[in-house]
């Protein structure tokens, strides 16, 4: 069980960031660039030190700035760090980067075992300049397993790996984190990354958790609208004194009222998107974006679509609780 | 769009298709690209023969050296007595000095290459003052530093130690000319490790000094080994500094200086050949080594 609470200044804002995560779960730690995400993860490994904290681990007190004051030095805390460089040990071989920590003592079947299920058995002799991208991210994931941590760290570990590589990988720690039973973050920008990994997402926006929570429910309720602008929602209708979040895959065309909220907008613009279309509309003085699987009328034309049960915020830009009913408008 | 596109392509194929296989008939194009490739062999040639010629001028001394030397004057100036003296005295300064250096400024270099000091600028400049300074002068001012009439002089004179013209002054002289190339070169070994690879080493629970040794250490070794083997070579030929406070015991770089002056060039040549055959191997080594460390780590 992880138990974190810390503050850490940073240039522009200070990261206030209080989570728990237990054993063997997956925490995906959603947000833009420079929100604070990896300063979190470098408190945690003890690299970063944070001005007020207190950081817990499977019992264990690894940060405290609250008398006992306690700051226990990276080599000794068992976290795992697995960064999008995987910082393999150029002068040594796979198998001796495998078995690098101390506490790696693996027999020759279960080294052998660890590496057929990361699929690198055939590698154990190579030197790591001659391993692809991926290859070097499973020695390095081996690495981490085998040094016996007792919580795995990943900061964004497999950016610029292509899609279906990444998703292997993904489900691969995935796996190893609950048969391990240790606690898990995943740092990522990507939420389709964060959503395949995670039993729990929490989005975090200049230093600041704005919202945890199973990670369907954190894209279909967002608590609130500059959540909702982070995981996708690209249009806001307003309605008199609440406003009605679009999300672009969200969106059927045709009038189903009892599906959710009907608009009917003016395409301001369409072009191809994967498989289907996406079209701009304005409708009234907002606008929207919304993924359509037949191309859409030209520009000019309208369009009725039916926004699928949609997040409502007030004028705070916090989410509605009850659901209101909405006439259809134009 | 797409349908206009594919009988266009389906047309290319098929004229591909008719060509016959084997080897192009030259085009015109072709016969141009061949005199362009003419021309090219051409300044290949003198760009090469250019940069032999280069080379060999590099070499010129050692050229020189080998084809004035003669065996029957080799034995016999080598096997005069007390002749190779100054070529123990030599190498047991340089070791030492080496080991100095090794110990000394290592930590020096590792400090200044993971920005741990403040000011680095002040700490650089300091480095390379010693180097600018010409070694005659840096004797000179030894003299002023650690000579008899110096407090450091008379700390050494309770020891009943010197360092004028004793085998302490010997490597202070050889340690002074030397520190500089060892400092900057082994500065250069150590930034060239990457900061983040020591992070990770200590998370998987290496304590510093442990990723030291394991991480650090190894990956800066073939700069380490080269930055030391010159530091052996100013070592073993460092004269100026040595002439004005270590004129005794004489190592070979003096032996070749005094027998220049008493006896002419001619019997200076073997001390020449044999500072080359003492001060070239552990560079040559140390390139070696380092080459193929370098090759393992590629795989």
């Amino acid at each position: 069980m992880l138990d974190a609470d810390v503050e850490v200044d940073r240039r522009a804002f200070t990261v206030r960031i209080a989570l728990q995560v237990a054993p063997g779960e997956r925490l995906a730690l959603f947000g833009p660039s420079g929100a604070g995400k990896t300063t979190l993860l470098e408190v945690i490994a003890g690299l970063v030190p944070p001005r007020r904290g207190h950081i817990e681990l499977g019992g264990r007190v690894l940060t405290s700035t609250a008398p006992p004051v306690r700051a226990v030095p990276p080599w000794q805390r068992r976290v795992g760090l697995l960064r999008q460089d995987p910082g393999l040990f150029p002068h040594l071989s796979v198998r001796d980067n495998l078995c690098y920590a101390p506490s790696a003592t693996p027999s020759d079947a279960e080294l052998s075992s660890l590496a057929a299920l990361l699929g690198i058995e055939s590698l154990l002799a190579a030197m790591p300049a001659r391993l692809s991208g991926g290859q070097a991210h499973r020695v390095a994931l081996g690495r981490l397993l085998l040094a016996h941590c007792d919580m795995l760290l990943l900061d964004e570990p497999y950016t610029g790996l292509d899609a279906s590589l990444r998703r292997t990988l993904t489900q691969q720690v995935g796996s190893l984190v609950t048969e391990r039973s240790v606690p898990a973050i995943l740092v990522t920008h990507e939420l389709v990354d964060a959503q395949a990994f995670a039993d729990r997402l929490a989005v975090l926006d200049r230093g600041e958790l704005l919202q945890v929570g199973a990670p369907d429910e954190v894209v279909l309720r967002p608590a609130s609208r500059r959540v909702a602008e982070l995981v996708g929602y690209l249009g806001f209708v307003p309605s008199s004194e609440i406003v009605a979040g679009v999300h672009p895959e969200r969106v059927i065309p045709g009038a189903f009222g009892d599906r959710g909220l009907v608009l009917t907008g003016v395409v301001k613009a369409c072009r191809p998107a994967g498989a289907g279309w996406e079209a701009d509309l304005s409708i009234g003085d907002a606008a929207a974006t919304c993924r359509l699987p037949d191309k859409p009328p030209a520009s000019g034309g309208e369009l009725v679509v039916t926004v699928l049960d949609p997040p409502y915020f007030g004028v705070d830009g916090r989410a509605l609780s009850a659901v209101p009913r909405l006439s259809p408008r134009r | 769009m797409s349908w206009a596109a594919s009988p266009a392509a389906a047309a290319g194929g098929a004229v591909r298709g008719d060509e016959p296989p084997g080897p192009r008939r030259p085009t015109g194009r072709g016969r141009f690209a061949e005199g362009s490739l003419r021309l090219r062999s051409v300044s290949a040639f003198v760009s090469v023969a250019g940069t032999g010629i280069i080379w060999l001028a590099l070499l010129g001394p050692v050229i020189a050296l080998l084809s004035h030397l003669s065996w029957s004057a080799i034995a016999k100036s080598l096997t005069a007595p007390g002749a190779l003296d100054p070529l123990v005295i030599s190498v047991e300064s340089g070791l030492v000095t080496l080991g100095v250096l090794f110990a000394v400024c290592t930590p020096l270099a590792w400090m200044l290459a993971r920005g741990k000091l403040p000011f680095p600028r002040v700490w650089e400049t300091g480095v390379l003052c010693s180097l600018l300074l010409p070694p005659l002068v840096i004797g000179l001012l030894l003299v002023f530093m650690v000579g008899p009439y110096t407090p450091i002089g008379g700390l050494l004179a309770d020891l009943h130690q010197s360092a004028t013209n004793t085998f302490l002054a010997l490597v202070i002289a050889e340690v002074y000319e030397s520190a500089p190339y060892y400092v900057l070169g082994a500065q250069s070994a150590f930034a060239s490790v990457e900061p983040r690879l020591e992070q990770q080493a200590g998370l998987l629970g290496d304590r510093p000094r442990r990723v030291f040794r394991r991480v650090t250490l190894p990956l800066a070794a073939p700069g380490l080994a080269m930055s030391l083997s010159i530091a052996w070579a100013r070592a073993m030929g460092a004269f100026g500094a040595v002439i004005i406070i270590a004129y005794n015991p004489m190592g070979i770089p003096l032996q070749i200086y005094t027998t220049l002056q008493e006896t002419g060039l001619a019997s200076a040549l073997p001390y020449a050949l044999v500072l080359l055959v003492v001060a070239l191997p552990l560079p040559l080594a140390a390139y070696i080594w380092s080459a193929r460390a370098g090759r393992r780590r590629r795989g």
